[in-house]
Order: C-alpha cells, then structure tokens, then sequence
C-alpha cells in the first residue's frame, strides 16, 4: 500500500518535474519567435544597408552572397556624392550622382530637439506632478482631465495655427520651435506619470522634512524626489521616443534650418523613386542614439510604466 | 512673532531666506510654468479652430470670407467624412485589439521569467525607437509587391497574391498594410506597460488562491485581470489617442489614403483639406470633430471604469 502510494507520488513529482522544464523550454522558444518578430525588419533595414544597388531588389530575397558595401554610409554621414566614390574607384563617372543626403544636420536637429525637449518636460512634469499629488486644490479632477485633453488634439489641427504662431514669433524653422512644440507635446503625460508617482510617497515624508525646517522646495527635491527616479526615468524616455519619433509637426514647422531626421528620411522618396540605400543608412544610423539612451535607463523603464495606476 | 505662527522654519534663519522658502506652500509655482506653457499650445489652436471654422479661404483672393455654419453643414453631408470615419474606426479597433491581446501575451510569458529574459525585453524597446515615418518606409520595402521580403514568404504561403498585394491593386489587404507597421511598433509598448503592471502585484492574493487550489485560468480572470485594470485602462487611452491622431504617419507615406479611399483616416482627410485643397475653415472643422470624439471617447473610459487620477 504505502509502496504504492510513494510510487504514484514519485510519478506525480517527476511529471511535474518534466512539465516543469519543457515548460522552460516552450517558454524559451516562444520568447524567441516573439524577438525574431520585432527584430527582423530592423535587421532586414540593416542588411538593405550594406547592400549594393542592384541587391536591395532582388527577389527572391538576398541573405548573404553579395558583396557587402559602405558607400550608402559614406553618402549619408560623409557628405561623399555617388559620382564621388564612383570617381575614386573606377576613375570615370558612369552613373549620375546622387542628389544631396548628406544627413549628419538632420540627425543633430533631432538629437538636439529631442535630448532639450526631453530635459525640460522632466523638470517641469516633476514639479506639476508633486504640485497636483500634495496640494488640496479645487476641482482638481478637471485640472488633471484638461491635461490629459490637451494630447488629444489632432496634430492635423493644431499645425496650422501653430505655423501661424510661429510666423509672427519669428520661431519657423528654428530647432527653438520645435523644442517648445516638443514640451507641449509630451509634458501631459509626463505630468499624469509624476503625479501618480508622487502619490505612491507618503506624505509623512515631506511633514517630517518640513517640521525639521526644510522649505517645501527642500522636501521635494531632498526627499520626494529620491522616491520617484523610476517615475523620471520613465518619464524621460517617453519624452524622448515621441519627440524623436516625431513627423507631422517637423514636416510643417521646419525646414532647411532644422529638418529633423523622419522628415529628411520622407524627401529621400523622389518622384524618381526611392533612394533605398541611403534610407536604410540613415534609418540604421539613426537607431544607434536612442538605443544608446535606452540601454542607459532601460531597467527603469519598465518600473516606471506601472504609471502608477495599481495605487489603492 | 512670525515665526512662532508659521513654526515649520527653522527660527536661526535669516528672514529674507525664510520668506523664499515661503513661495513654494502654495500650489501656484508648482503647476505654473506646465500649465501656461500647455495653455499656450492648446488654448490658442483651439480657439483659432473653432473661430476659422466660420470661414472658407477664397483661393483667388487669398482671403477668409465668412461662412456662417457652412462648414458645419457639409461636415454632415460629406461622405468622406463617413467613409473617413468608418476607416479610422477600423483602424482604431483592429490595431488596438490587436496590439492589446498579443502585448498581454508577451507580457504574461515574460512575468514567467524565461531564460535570457533581460535580452528579449530589451530587444523588444527597439521598434518603439525608430520613428513612425522611417518604419513606415520600411514597411515600404518590405511590402512592395515585386522585391518586398513580407511580400516574397506571403506569396509563398499563399496569403497573399501578386496580383492583389499589400499596397495597390484594388486595395483588399491595404489595411492590413497600414495595420503591419503600427502593430509591430506599438505592440511593445502594450506589453512593456502590462508586463510593469504584472510585476507590482502583489504576492499574497496569489498564494491565497492556490492554496484553495484555483487554477491557472481563475487565478488569471479573477486576479490578474480585475487588478491589472487601471494600468489597461490607461494604456488603453493612450494608444488609442495614438491610433487616432499618428495614423498619419503610416498613411501618409505608404498609402496615401488610397488605393480609392480604402485606407483614408480622418488624420489623413484633414490634412488633404488643409493642406492640399486649402480649404482651412473645414479642415478646422475636421480637427475640431476629431477632438470631439476623443475627449467624449476619454470621458466614458474614465467614467465606465471609474478611474481615480
């Protein structure tokens, strides 16, 4: 009898041990497919790179097998026109040359407006957040709704008056403009992500801070603020990835001045055609800052995205 | 005397620092500067719209002519704008659905903590950072009905023909085309904020559960899910304003509205009016019914699921 039993309840723990680690490893392959999704566009963008012209159009698809090539990269970032490198490899032009997409400006506007709006939103939605987390102020639910309304506008709409204000400011085609369009753009949510975040603080903190002598300014900055670098950090990237991913009110508000980089990369689309090579360039090229500023806070960033909503 | 009546400042400070400190009891300098910058951006545009909404633009003359409610008028009697409309819809509730049932199962595997999930989780951030404009041509390559690569194993599966692919033809998969993009690049971004969801929980109600012997699934639909709601509702809300208003990006560039207008969203049409017809006065009023329905869309989440800010 009792034999039994240990024999059914080996059985029991060693099935449960098996489904155990096969679940690991379904679970494993899973993730695998799940990456192989969002990785392979960027990869197959990355290979279009390093292909020659003739490659990027070839079907069915090419892997491997071609000679891989710079000369998109040295046009993108080097400012070397296609009859340039042709001169210096063959000694004679054969093609005709490539237009301008010379594309280091164009990568600065973007990284500049991003990397500024991003700076300013984070600093400004702390102080709103920890102002609409702490103080009793009336009808505050209709304060936090017009915020949040605020990004609900259609960019569609607001780009024209927008222009308009910006003429008569002197502000069109100026990287300025679109820093400030930028801040607008993101400082809802960031506001509503630090306001929730400084609700997870307990008051006491800063009563304590301030029954100590510390100015209010002092208990936010010493105190709340320590709790909250999750917050910032999720705040800062969203921040980043919107304006960096920006399109519609670059493609209305700037130009040859401060064309950010989406918008560049849409000119590359000519009415000859599109110039692949230099679009995977600069789309590859472009990835490598804001991976750069992932990597960096990554591990907040997922903390960060509770956005405080589980608070009871 | 002052001092014993405020008592939170230290009494050995001078006075004049004391009073700078003062500023900050209040909550005007907090909000101050976010709200008049926000003003600024939204007030204006708003009331500009709805003032230009009364006017049409005389190409000829170059001048605003007043209209009275004719915009409004033909706001209703347009087709395009139902046609608009019924496509955003789609757009809207495919894309969402979508993006919000393939997020919570990647975020639900990755709770799991599989090996090598700091990697997969990283990877995933990638798509979210590179702009809407570059994935869209992109998707472009990738799509074209002769060298695209999605193209070339669609074809080879039999999901798609040559002779109706993802972007011309007569337009059957265009959805599906405008659709690809937005889901690979904003599925991530539902999965990450559900994955941070599920890793708040808290531990308890879970134990609880099992040791009254709840399954996998109860434990899911009467846990997980009933406490995972605000963070869906607020990841909901916003991709669903993204859906809403940055479609354009992807329209704008792989389809153009077309072909016909099977892949015209009202982002799209609004712009056409403004800008390419220059009809500014019912583009306004375009504008001005998208926000409509967003801020009506916004109102009932937050009522229906009673969503506490």
């Amino acid at each position: 009898m009792v034999a039994i039993a240990s024999a059914a309840y080996k059985n029991g723990v060693n099935a449960i041990r098996k489904r155990f680690r096969l679940g690991r490893v379904l679970m494993f392959l899973g993730s695998c497919i799940v990456t192989l999704f969002f990785l392979f566009p960027i990869y197959w963008w990355f290979l279009s790179s390093l292909k020659p012209f003739g490659e990027i159009f070839h079907s069915p698809p090419v892997y491997t097998g071609f000679e891989p090539t710079l000369s998109w990269y040295r046009t993108v970032l080097l400012g070397e026109s296609y009859v340039t490198q042709e001169i210096q490899s063959t000694g004679a032009v054969t093609g005709e040359g490539g237009g301008s997409y010379y594309s280091v400006p164009f990568l600065m506007n973007s990284i500049i407006a991003a990397l500024v709006s991003t700076l300013i939103v984070t600093v400004l939605a702390a102080m709103a957040g920890y102002g609409l987390s702490r103080f009793n102020i009336r009808g505050k639910v209709h304060i936090v709704f017009w915020i949040l309304s605020t990004r609900m506008m259609p960019p569609v709409a607001v780009a024209i008056p927008l222009y308009l204000m910006y003429q008569s400011a002197g502000l069109l085609d100026t990287r300025l403009g679109l820093i400030l369009i930028y801040v607008a753009m993101n400082l809802p949510l960031g506001v509503l992500l630090m306001k929730s975040f400084f609700d997870d603080v307990p008051r006491d903190f800063d009563d304590a801070a301030l029954v100590d002598g510390a100015t209010r300014f002092q208990a936010f900055r010493m105190v709340a603020l320590r709790y909250v670098w999750a917050g910032l950090a999720a705040t800062a990237i969203l921040a980043f990835i919107f304006a960096w991913n920006e399109f519609l009110f670059a493609l209305v508000l700037s130009g040859d001045h401060s064309r950010t980089m989406p918008v560049a990369a849409s000119t590359f689309v000519t009415s000859y055609g599109t110039e692949w090579g230099y679009l995977a360039a600069l789309g590859s090229t472009a990835m490598i800052p804001t991976l750069l500023f992932i990597l960096f806070v990554q591990h907040h960033l997922v903390r960060g995205l509770t956005l405080g909503g589980l608070r009871e | 005397m002052s001092r014993a009546v405020t008592g939170r400042h230290s009494p050995d400070k001078p006075s004049h620092l004391r009073r700078a400190g003062e500023i900050w009891d209040g909550p005007t300098p907090w909000l101050i500067l976010a709200v008049l910058w926000l003003a600024a951006f939204s007030i204006f545009p708003f009331l500009f719209a709805v003032y230009r909404s009364f006017f049409t633009f005389n190409i000829q003359s170059g001048k605003f002519v007043p209209a009275g409610l004719e915009n409004w008028v033909m706001l209703f009697e347009d087709p395009r704008v139902w046609n608009a409309l019924a496509v955003t819809l789609k757009y809207v509730s495919l894309g969402l659905g979508i993006e919000l049932v393939l997020g919570f199962g990647i975020a639900l595997l990755y709770n799991q903590d599989p090996i090598g999930v700091g990697f997969f989780r990283t990877a995933m951030v990638l798509p979210m950072v590179v702009p809407p404009a570059v994935v869209a041509l992109m998707f472009q390559l990738m799509e074209h009905d002769s060298f695209g690569v999605i193209s070339y194993y669609a074809y080879k599966l039999g999901l798609l023909t040559p002779q109706e692919p993802f972007l011309g033809g007569e337009g059957k998969h265009a959805m599906a085309a405008i659709l690809l993009p937005d889901v690979w690049q904003w599925t991530p971004f539902m999965a990450l904020i559900i994955l941070a969801g599920l890793r708040s929980l808290p531990r308890h109600p879970f134990e609880a559960a099992m040791v009254d012997g709840a399954n996998a699934w109860q434990r899911f639909r009467y846990l997980t899910l009933p406490m995972l709601m605000p963070v869906l509702v607020i990841a909901v809300l916003f991709r669903v304003i993204d859906l809403f208003n940055k479609s354009f990006d992807y329209v704008y560039i792989l389809t153009a509205g077309g072909p016909g207008r099977r892949t015209e969203v009202l982002s799209y049409y609004d712009w056409l009016a403004t800008f390419q017809y220059t009809n500014w006065g019912y583009g306004s009023v375009l504008g001005l019914f998208m926000l409509v329905i967003m801020v009506v869309f916004g109102n009932v989440l937050i009522r229906v699921f009673q969503l506490r800010w």
